[in-house]
């Protein structure tokens, strides 16, 4: 059975001038060089014979690469449809024309709340206002343009707010997402993790306004799957549908997967992208479903979930071959629930946070 | 969106493109998270969907190609527009 890769996440640089705590970024960057113009054009050229037709560009913050325009470019002659995954933070007029000429498809800039107080202090940074800005390049560049905002326990409750905020931007597409459980945000989910109350208020929410609004504004609203009873169909199947590359050339067949202990990545600068993607451990470690345990192995969702997440399962029971600890057929269940539990019972601070550092930062505290 | 007129005229949404598969040669459409591929029906529908085509004059030479009557046209192609318009990749201008 051949499969094909629909969707490429480059993540062309771990730098980036925001801190926020809830980064899917690796907290122990991998080491090496960065993969130069070259090499990324030929990874762009191979995903394209491979099948892919989208490719994100993401970091970090892919605003600082400097060839960003030229990898665009390439992508574009090369047929794939681009986005641009960014905090908006360097989108000059100069750059977003640089990216119209290059052939950029679409792009998506975060915001960490509706406020600059809170939103700034969520990013580490005055990094708000620039944002704002950037919505207004972006907008008379005309390209395609959503937001994101990752909600959390401290911005949860916003959510009315952060809607009209984004609404007043004149943005027509917004992404609401969870904050999900791995790098940073595991680090720091003690502090990040939403309540009950909470979740079940934002669903209310969102589910009302996604209808009133439809109009006006499409709204993609991801679920906290802690909260659920099934796991998520998490990429769709491993090694099925999408590829990750890192800034080092690593090819990942999901942007977390480097939390799944044992796990080999091989490079692109060692093997073809398409022997990777038929051949490696890697990619076939969790293909199908001959890996799965039970209760998986004969449950009839398997089909739809895949199991759920690999790398929720290795994060909270150790084997990356469990079923997702979400699913509460999963004997591992007790385990998201004793989290909720020590989340919904604090009456006090929580513990402080951790900030994202940038690799040149952490390499020194390793 | 049950109420699209006939003298509105459908384009592609921005961010919305058209092409043909690498892999496979199949027409489809691309936006930031979907890749919808289309039959050939389908495709002489959105190669139309251009700006300047009114609904009217779309099912006309539709209706010339396919050798087929308005009548039974124009329930199909209004179904299927009207699900284009849902998944974001077509807008009407009035």
């Amino acid at each position: 059975m051949s499969f094909r890769p629909y969707a490429l996440l480059a993540e062309i640089t771990y730098r980036c001038p925001l801190h926020c705590p809830y980064c899917s970024n690796p907290t122990v960057y991998p080491s090496g060089t960065d993969l130069s113009v070259t090499e990324w054009c030929r990874v762009i050229d191979e995903a394209a014979d491979l099948g892919v037709v989208h490719v994100g560009f993401s970091g970090g913050e892919p605003l600082l690469h400097t060839n960003l325009p030229d990898l665009i470019r390439h992508a574009r002659q090369t047929k794939l449809y681009t986005n641009l995954i960014t905090s908006g933070i360097g989108l000059t007029e100069q750059l977003a024309t640089q990216l119209q000429a290059a052939g950029l498809d679409s792009l998506q800039i975060s915001f960490q709340s509706d406020q600059a107080n809170l939103a700034n202090e969520i990013a580490g940074t005055q990094a708000h206002e620039k944002k704002i800005t950037a919505v207004r390049v972006a907008q008379e560049a005309n390209f395609a343009l959503s937001a994101n905002v990752v909600l959390h326990r401290n911005n949860i409750e916003r959510l009315p707010q952060i809607v009209d905020f984004i609404l007043s931007l004149g943005i027509k597409r917004l992404e609401l997402a969870n904050a999900q459980y791995y790098g940073w945000a595991l680090l720091n989910r003690a502090h990040l993790l939403p309540t009950r109350e909470q979740v079940t208020a934002a669903d209310d929410f969102v589910t009302r306004e996604k209808e009133r609004l439809r109009d006006h504004i499409e709204i993609f609203y991801v679920l906290p799957d802690y909260f659920m009873n099934r796991p998520k169909a998490c990429m769709n199947g491993w090694g099925q549908r999408y590829l990750t590359v890192n800034p080092k050339g690593e090819v990942l067949p999901c942007p977390n997967a480097a939390s799944i202990p044992n796990l080999r990545f091989d490079n692109v600068r060692s093997q073809p992208l398409t022997w990777i993607w038929n051949h490696s451990q890697s990619f076939n470690q969790f293909r199908g479903e001959e890996w799965m345990t039970e209760p998986c192995r004969s449950c009839p969702e398997r089909t739809q979930d895949f199991g759920g997440c690999r790398c929720q399962a290795a994060l909270l029971t150790g084997d990356a071959a469990n079923t997702d600890p979400v699913c509460d057929l999963s004997p591992h269940r007790t385990i998201v629930d004793a989290i909720f539990d020590a989340v919904n019972g604090y009456t006090s601070q929580p513990p402080s946070l951790t900030a994202r550092q940038n690799p040149s930062i952490s390499m020194q505290n390793y | 969106m049950s109420d699209i007129l006939l003298q509105s005229r459908p384009e592609l949404a921005p961010g919305v493109r058209l092409q043909s598969d690498r892999l496979t040669g199949e027409p489809m459409l691309l936006s930031p998270e979907q890749v919808v591929i289309l039959n050939a029906t389908a495709h002489s529908i959105v190669l139309k969907c251009d700006g300047s085509t009114s609904i009217q004059k779309l099912l006309d030479s539709l209706a010339t190609e396919y050798e087929a009557s308005l009548d039974v046209l124009q329930g199909e192609v209004l179904a299927y527009l009207s699900e284009l318009h849902e998944k974001k990749l077509v807008i009407f201008s009035p």
